[in-house]
């Protein structure tokens, strides 16, 4: 029995406690992301954005949730009620599993696999699958047009971004998303305290993936997916409440995540800015993460701050004739340089 | 040289972080709106906010039902009925005004001879219900009374332009 | 034929017109206000001052007889100069209340005032002020506004005949006034307030209600007396608002009785707006499918001799002919539209006004039998009245005394004194022959007798006796006091072969013999005598006939659908829609039509332009509207033994004669005020 008690129980309730509270600290995170964002972009467009609901507005997110929790949930008469309904739980419970991967420092992931970027990749491909169910399942033209967009978008946009991905692989020598980091530790150029993060090398990579990722998230300026002056609403046109809550909600998850991802690959994750003792302990290396997630989300929100909202065409013709060319030159590249100059990491 | 400025400028985004540059240079900006229900803009005396019947000092309604305003209203927002009230003097026995209609253009308050209907300062008038926008001769006087001073206010500030 | 110069303009202008007349002829115009063309030549408001060559001032055009080689100029500096200057006369005292003003809109000063007024007054002392007179129920004053043109003063003397307005005092002081205040006596006083040209007399019932810009106007007919005035209705959503007379030279100039007028308030009140079905002894609302399954219940099978049909006299000829249709397609032929059971025959010389209204201005001498035309038709009596004025008129009456704002000799009361004057036992016919073109106008007071039809052979055998029908001149005139009454005798709403007329149909309800009787709009007749008959009531009004009935059937008011009516001259006019009938009343033909289905006797005209070719068939004069076709000089009436007692006339009350006016509050003051004068003659006059 103490067999089953070491070997199962405790494991198993390390593993649900740890799940509880990075869902919890996720649905937190995620809920005033979005009065972050409100915030910013009304400090960007000078206004003040949401201060009404709690001291400065805190209070807000609580605010919207409950609202969107009250309120009646709208089925649509033509619409296929079980798609319907599955699709935003699909595109929820699909980001919020990618989180399984995500190393918060090194001792810190809930499943450190060999293959994580890989499980990302997958899971993050698969979000598309909830919008285009959406799309389908609402019987309306501006869902399907939207959920059309979507599909495309998301496909050529994965494709710069594997191979921005298979760029860090050549340099990190693993797909264990902890070993990337740790890959990143050591300092360039013989000065140890300089941080080794993969964006100095790899910056065009980093811009590739961090656009890449703007795209995937369905975020401004690529948002044609929700098009509101053109499709209403995208492929949640005809969503309310609840389930359009799951959309939103699963929608600032996979920003959170793709932020999550650029500073894992590009910004040394846990790792300290300057890999001085002091601020190397393993305790502060969740709060480096966490700060250079909510970094790469300020530049989210900041883009979406300044740029206006792109063409499809133009979406398409920066997919698949600039960032492809672009990182299949630079893979080569770094894949050259690395054979040429004999730094190719050693595979355990 | 111009090219290579040019590619340079490209491939570095350079418009795109010097516009993002801008965008961040405003967020240190003072916030250039106010805080609307406990701030408040300040309101021309033209401005033309919600109607009102108004009366004179000694309580006797203004308005003589000379139905000016419902002829000249271009939205036909407003409904006058009028016969001669007990004393004999010409009065309106109904005064309606559709404030889902009006464009608050300000021709009624324009045409009128006596000043009776006029576009207070008042702007925050929502309801929850389209009804309770068909204002009648009741609701348009009681107006009248509690914006009394600031109407007379007004038509004071723009009476040397008038 | 003076030949003048306006403006440069040659202009060559009958004699005796004035110059103001000559610049409208020339289509120049020149602002007036105290100038009619219908009145008497004033001369005093001066706003048509125009600049006349040789003449140091400018001259009055109103008061101006054209004449040759004058050299007029209307738009010179000198005569604006003039007008403006009138024009802040005028305003010097006039109020500048026109937002309260009703005429407001409609007001010649106003307009006026727009082309010649001055911006602002250089008038600084006290405005004069003038107490309100009171004119009566129907005209509201405010004598503050008086310009002192005398329109009214001159209308109330000449045309309405009654000297009863007056100006008393002088320059400032001055006002306009009934001397001793009391309500007007005139029948035609509502024309006065047509005539103001300011405010200063308004309509008292319409006080306040309207503005002019907000009213959907009709041009209709009136129908509550037989003279068929042309009327412009004035509705403002479902309501008439008033009534205005239209012009037409040939029927009521420009002219409107107070009765056609003012009694519209009527409309609104008292109106059926429902199917009623008699339950056990009461009225109850019905749906128009069990009223009409409640009639065809007790009509089927009943043998066509035992139903009636009256008509009344407000109805359009459309629904008579309907209702003609119905009836005789259910066998029966007891038909009248003759409610008051005035004797009238087939021919038409014996029941139109053969004269024409027009042809009353050629007449020299007139003898009025059993007839008050100042009741009956106020606008006939005017005429009379303003050929009286040309001079060389005698007039002489026959029925108990009366006041017709002209002199008559009375000859007596009865129809034996017709009697006399037919045998030649009378001086007074050697006055008849010896006119030029004279009258005789036979009333419904001398038809609607027992001895009706032998009264009317008389009066035919006196016309013949006195040469009052000759070649061009046809004087013999029947004056009807109902307006269906000459479009029901011209479709033949008269009872068939082995029919009854009212007197029969009345009768035969009392002893049973009739079962049905079918009112349409009839209340004058006395429902009394009905007995236990089934009576239908179609009409608007619930009056005498509705209490009566076992189904009453709403119908529409003459202001509410599209009707043919015939006038006392036989001129067909067509009244017009001005408002839907209320609630799930209809209109009149409509009824019958729909009720025709289920009687089993289906009409065979679905809309009102079939139902008008019908009418044509019927009668092809139908088609000629607006046209008196003259009637044929054939012998009529019964020769027999007359009666003796004296024509009664048939309207007491002028204010009250019909459905529309007996539910009108208007009409109700007007009764009221006219007793309250009436009681005070007899007081004082002992």
């Amino acid at each position: 029995m103490a067999n089953f008690l070491t070997d199962y129980l405790i494991p198993f309730a390390w593993i649900l406690g740890g799940i509880i509270l990075t869902v919890a600290c996720l649905m937190g995170g995620m809920a005033y992301l979005t009065l972050f964002e409100r915030k910013v972009l009304a400090k960007i467009q000078l206004r003040i954005g949401p201060n009404i609901v709690g001291p400065f507005g805190l209070l807000q997110p609580i605010a919207d949730g409950l609202k969107l929790l009250t309120k009646e949930t709208i089925i649509p008469s033509g619409a296929n009620r079980a798609v319907f309904i599955l699709a935003p739980m699909m595109t929820f419970i699909l980001a919020l599993t990618a989180w399984a991967v995500i190393p918060f420092n090194q001792y810190m992931v809930l499943a450190n696999i060999n293959v994580g970027v890989l499980f990302l990749f997958a899971i993050s491909s698969l979000g598309v699958y909830g919008i285009i169910m959406a799309g389908w399942a609402s019987n309306s033209k501006y869902a399907f047009l939207g959920s059309l967009r979507a599909a495309a978008q998301m496909v050529s946009y994965e494709v710069s971004m594997g191979l921005v991905l298979v760029t860090v692989l050549l340099c990190a020598g693993s797909l264990n998303l902890s070993q990337i980091v740790l890959a990143q530790s050591h300092g360039w150029f013989g000065v140890s305290w300089l941080p080794g993060w993969y964006v100095l090398p790899l910056a065009p990579m980093a811009v590739v993936f961090f656009v890449s990722g703007l795209a995937e998230t369905n975020r401004s300026p690529f948002d044609l997916v929700e098009g509101e002056s053109e499709l209403v609403g995208g492929y949640f046109v005809e969503y309310s409440s609840m389930t359009f809550a799951l959309f939103y909600l699963g929608e600032y998850m996979n920003m959170i995540l793709v932020s999550a991802m650029t500073s894992i690959l590009f910004l040394g994750g846990w790792l300290p800015p300057l890999n001085i003792e002091i601020l190397n302990s393993p305790y502060l290396g969740p709060i480096w993460f966490v700060l250079k997630t909510i970094f790469v989300l300020f530049c989210f929100i900041w883009v979406r701050g300044s740029f206006p909202r792109f063409r499809y065409d133009q979406l398409m013709r920066l997919g698949w004739k600039i960032f492809l060319p672009l990182s299949l030159g630079y893979l080569l590249l770094v894949a050259f340089v690395l054979v040429y100059m004999g730094w190719l990491p050693k595979v355990a | 040289m111009a090219f290579i400025d040019r590619g340079a400028r490209s491939f570095l985004l350079w418009e795109l972080l010097s516009g993002m540059a801008l965008s961040f240079s405003y967020m240190f900006k003072k916030p250039v709106t106010v805080n609307y229900p406990y701030e408040k803009g300040p309101l021309s005396p033209r401005f033309r906010g919600e109607h009102a019947l108004r009366r004179y000092a000694n309580g006797e309604e203004r308005c003589i039902a000379c139905k000016l305003c419902e002829a000249v209203c271009p939205a036909l927002a407003i409904t006058i009925e009028a016969e001669p009230r007990d004393d004999g003097s010409r009065r309106t026995t109904r005064y309606d005004i559709d404030m889902t209609k009006c464009i608050y253009c300000g021709l009624c308050q324009e045409a009128c001879p006596v000043d009776a209907i006029v576009e207070g300062p008042n702007f925050e008038f929502a309801t929850e219900t389209r009804e309770e926008l068909f204002y009648n001769k009741e609701k348009l006087l009681s107006n009248g009374d509690r914006w009394e001073y600031e109407i007379a206010q007004n038509l004071l500030a723009d009476a040397p332009y008038r | 034929m003076p030949k003048l110069t306006i403006n440069g303009q040659e202009v060559e202008v009958p004699a005796g017109t004035t110059v103001l007349q000559a610049c409208q002829s020339a289509g120049i115009e020149v602002p007036h206000f105290c100038f009619h063309e219908r009145l008497a030549i004033a001369g005093n408001c001066r706003m048509c001052l125009v600049e006349m060559e040789k003449s140091p001032k400018p001259v009055a055009s109103c008061a101006m007889p054209a004449a040759d080689g004058q050299v007029v100029k209307t738009d010179s500096a000198m005569a604006q100069r003039a007008r403006k200057g009138v024009m802040e006369f005028l305003l010097i005292n006039h109020p500048l209340d026109c937002p309260i003003c009703d005429q407001g809109g409609e007001c010649d000063l106003q307009d006026e005032a727009m082309a010649f007024g001055f911006d602002r007054g250089r008038f600084q002392e006290n405005k004069r002020a003038v107490k309100d007179k009171n004119f009566g129920p129907l005209i509201k004053t405010q004598m503050t506004r008086c310009i002192h043109c005398t329109r009214c003063v001159r209308f109330a003397t000449d045309v309405a005949g009654v000297s009863e307005l007056g100006a008393t005092g002088r320059g400032e002081n001055m006002e306009i006034g009934t001397y001793i205040e009391h309500a007007l006596t005139s029948e035609l006083s509502g024309n006065m307030i047509d005539l103001c040209p300011v405010g200063a007399l308004t309509s008292k019932p319409y006080a306040f209600v309207a503005r002019p810009w907000e009213l959907r106007k009709t041009e209709s007919v009136d129908v509550l007396d037989a003279v068929g005035a042309n009327i412009r209705i004035d509705t403002r959503g479902p309501e008439v608002l008033r009534v205005l007379p239209r012009l037409h030279e040939d029927v009521n100039e420009e002219w409107l009785g107070d009765k056609g007028r003012f009694a519209i308030d009527g409309l609104m009140k008292r109106r059926l707006d429902k199917p009623y079905v008699r339950v056990d002894g009461k009225l109850t609302p019905a749906s128009w499918a069990e009223a009409f399954t409640a009639i065809a219940a007790r009509i089927k099978g009943l043998d066509g001799s035992k139903i009636a049909g009256i008509a009344g006299d407000l109805v359009d000829a459309e629904s008579m002919l309907a209702l003609k249709d119905l009836l005789t397609g259910l066998g029966s032929t007891n038909l009248d539209c003759r409610q008051d059971g005035a004797k009238l025959p087939a021919e038409r010389a014996g029941y139109l006004f053969n004269t024409t209204i027009a042809g009353i201005d050629q007449a020299d001498v007139v003898l009025f039998v059993g007839t008050n035309p100042r009741l009956e038709a106020p606008l006939i009596n005017a005429r009379f009245r303003k050929r009286y004025l040309m001079g060389g008129f005698k007039a002489a009456a026959i029925g108990p005394s009366l006041d017709l704002t002209f002199p008559v000799v009375q000859l007596g009361e009865g129809p034996e004194v017709l009697a006399d004057l037919a045998d030649g036992n009378h001086t007074w016919i050697e006055t008849l022959k010896g006119a030029k073109h004279p009258m005789i106008v036979v009333g419904q007071g001398a038809l609607a007798r027992e001895d009706g039809a032998a009264v009317l052979a008389l009066a035919h055998r006196l016309a013949d006796a006195a040469g009052v029908v000759r070649d061009g001149w046809n004087g013999f005139n029947v004056l009807h006091t109902a307006a269906a009454r000459v479009g029901g005798l011209e479709l033949g709403f008269v009872p068939g072969a082995g029919g009854r007329d009212v007197a029969g149909i009345l009768d035969g309800a009392g002893s049973g013999s009739i079962e049905v009787v079918y009112l349409l709009g009839a209340d004058e007749i006395d429902t009394s005598k009905l007995g236990k008959a089934f009576v239908i009531y179609q009409g608007h009004h619930g009056d005498a006939g509705a209490a009566r009935a076992d189904v009453v059937l709403p119908g529409a008011a003459y202001t509410e659908k599209n009707g043919t009516y015939v006038n006392t001259e036989g001129r067909v006019q067509l009244g017009r829609l001005a408002t839907f009938p209320p609630g799930e009343a209809r209109e009149d033909w409509k009824i019958l039509r729909a009720l025709s289905d289920p009687l089993g006797h289906k009409l065979p005209y679905d809309n009102l332009a079939q139902l008008r070719q019908r009418l044509i068939e019927v009668n092809p004069r139908f088609a000629h509207v607006d046209e008196v076709v003259p009637a044929d000089w054939v012998a009529f009436g019964a020769a027999g033994p007359t009666g003796a007692g004296p024509f009664v006339y048939p309207i007491e009350n002028y204010y009250m004669t019909d459905p529309v006016s007996r539910s009108s509050p208007t009409m109700a003051a007007c009764t009221e005020s006219l007793r309250a004068t009436v009681s005070q003659k007899t007081g004082t006059n002992g």
